[in-house]
């Protein structure tokens, strides 16, 4: 895998930079609350969360509206980061690491989405 | 752009060499903590699809010590993304408002007041304020 910029490049980095742009707005403004109620107030017992709530919250529209901005977008930004990351510690190949970062996210944010459908229709 | 032929390669130590630039490799580390957090979240969906006993498994495994210290760390990695974040903003769009620009922290303030509004929603809803 050669590191040369590509002529394709052009036309695919504006796609991975407003990923990554929608992803940062995501991780700055929604990412702090979810993480406040469902990573350290859930589990500590301070907000109720039983199975029957969960899946009433998060198997609905505004469930998969949730799963795009806290997992889907943020994993493109997290992706982009860690690309770059990469570049900047010449770890690896620029031309694999994309295909790894941005292939992962896109798996990861299928995965989410196809899971919150799958709720929906059981 | 990326690869530069032209130069010799830097060190991979580059960033330990100036604050400003250890500054930008925590802000881009800031990423770690929160894959650690969506891929907990994406456990917990799948926790969820299985049943009652993998979701509570799940609560349980949240529950533990390294992984609370793991998310308050990704709570900390996500307000100072959002501090980095909030004073870009108003320097790559500034604003203007009857062609008078608008103040950098008042656009900075702004945004953390929309933090704070989404925060107090998401507390309201899951405390059970939609029910």
């Amino acid at each position: 895998m050669s590191d040369k910029p590509s002529r394709r490049q052009a036309f695919d980095e504006p796609l991975w930079w407003g990923l990554f742009s929608a992803g940062g707005v995501c991780f700055a403004v929604f990412v702090p609350a979810a993480i406040l109620c469902l990573a350290l107030l859930a589990p500590l017992g301070v907000v109720p969360l039983d199975a029957e709530r969960a899946r009433s919250m998060l198997f609905s529209l505004p469930g998969l509206l949730f799963v795009g901005a806290v997992i889907c977008l943020p994993l493109f930004h997290a992706a982009h980061r860690i690309r770059h990351g990469c570049f900047d510690l010449r770890l690896g190949h620029d031309g694999v690491n994309k295909w790894l970062t941005y292939g992962s996210a896109a798996s990861l944010s299928a995965a989410a989405l196809t899971g919150v459908l799958i709720g929906m229709l059981m | 752009m990326h690869p530069n032929e032209r130069l010799p390669p830097l060190p991979r130590s580059w960033w330990l060499k100036h604050r400003y630039f250890i500054a930008y490799m925590v802000r881009e580390a800031t990423v770690l903590p929160l894959l650690f957090f969506a891929v907990c979240l994406l456990a917990g969906l799948i926790a969820l699809l299985r049943g009652e006993a993998s979701w509570m498994n799940w609560l349980a495994f949240m529950g533990s010590a390294p992984v609370l210290l793991l998310n308050g760390l990704a709570l900390a990695a996500s307000l100072y993304h959002a501090w980095t974040f909030f004073q870009l903003f108003p320097r790559v769009m500034p604003l203007r408002i009857a062609g008078r620009p608008l103040p950098h922290q008042a656009v900075v303030a702004a945004q953390w007041a929309g933090v704070a509004v989404v925060t107090l929603i998401s507390l309201w809803l899951f405390m059970g304020g939609a029910r």
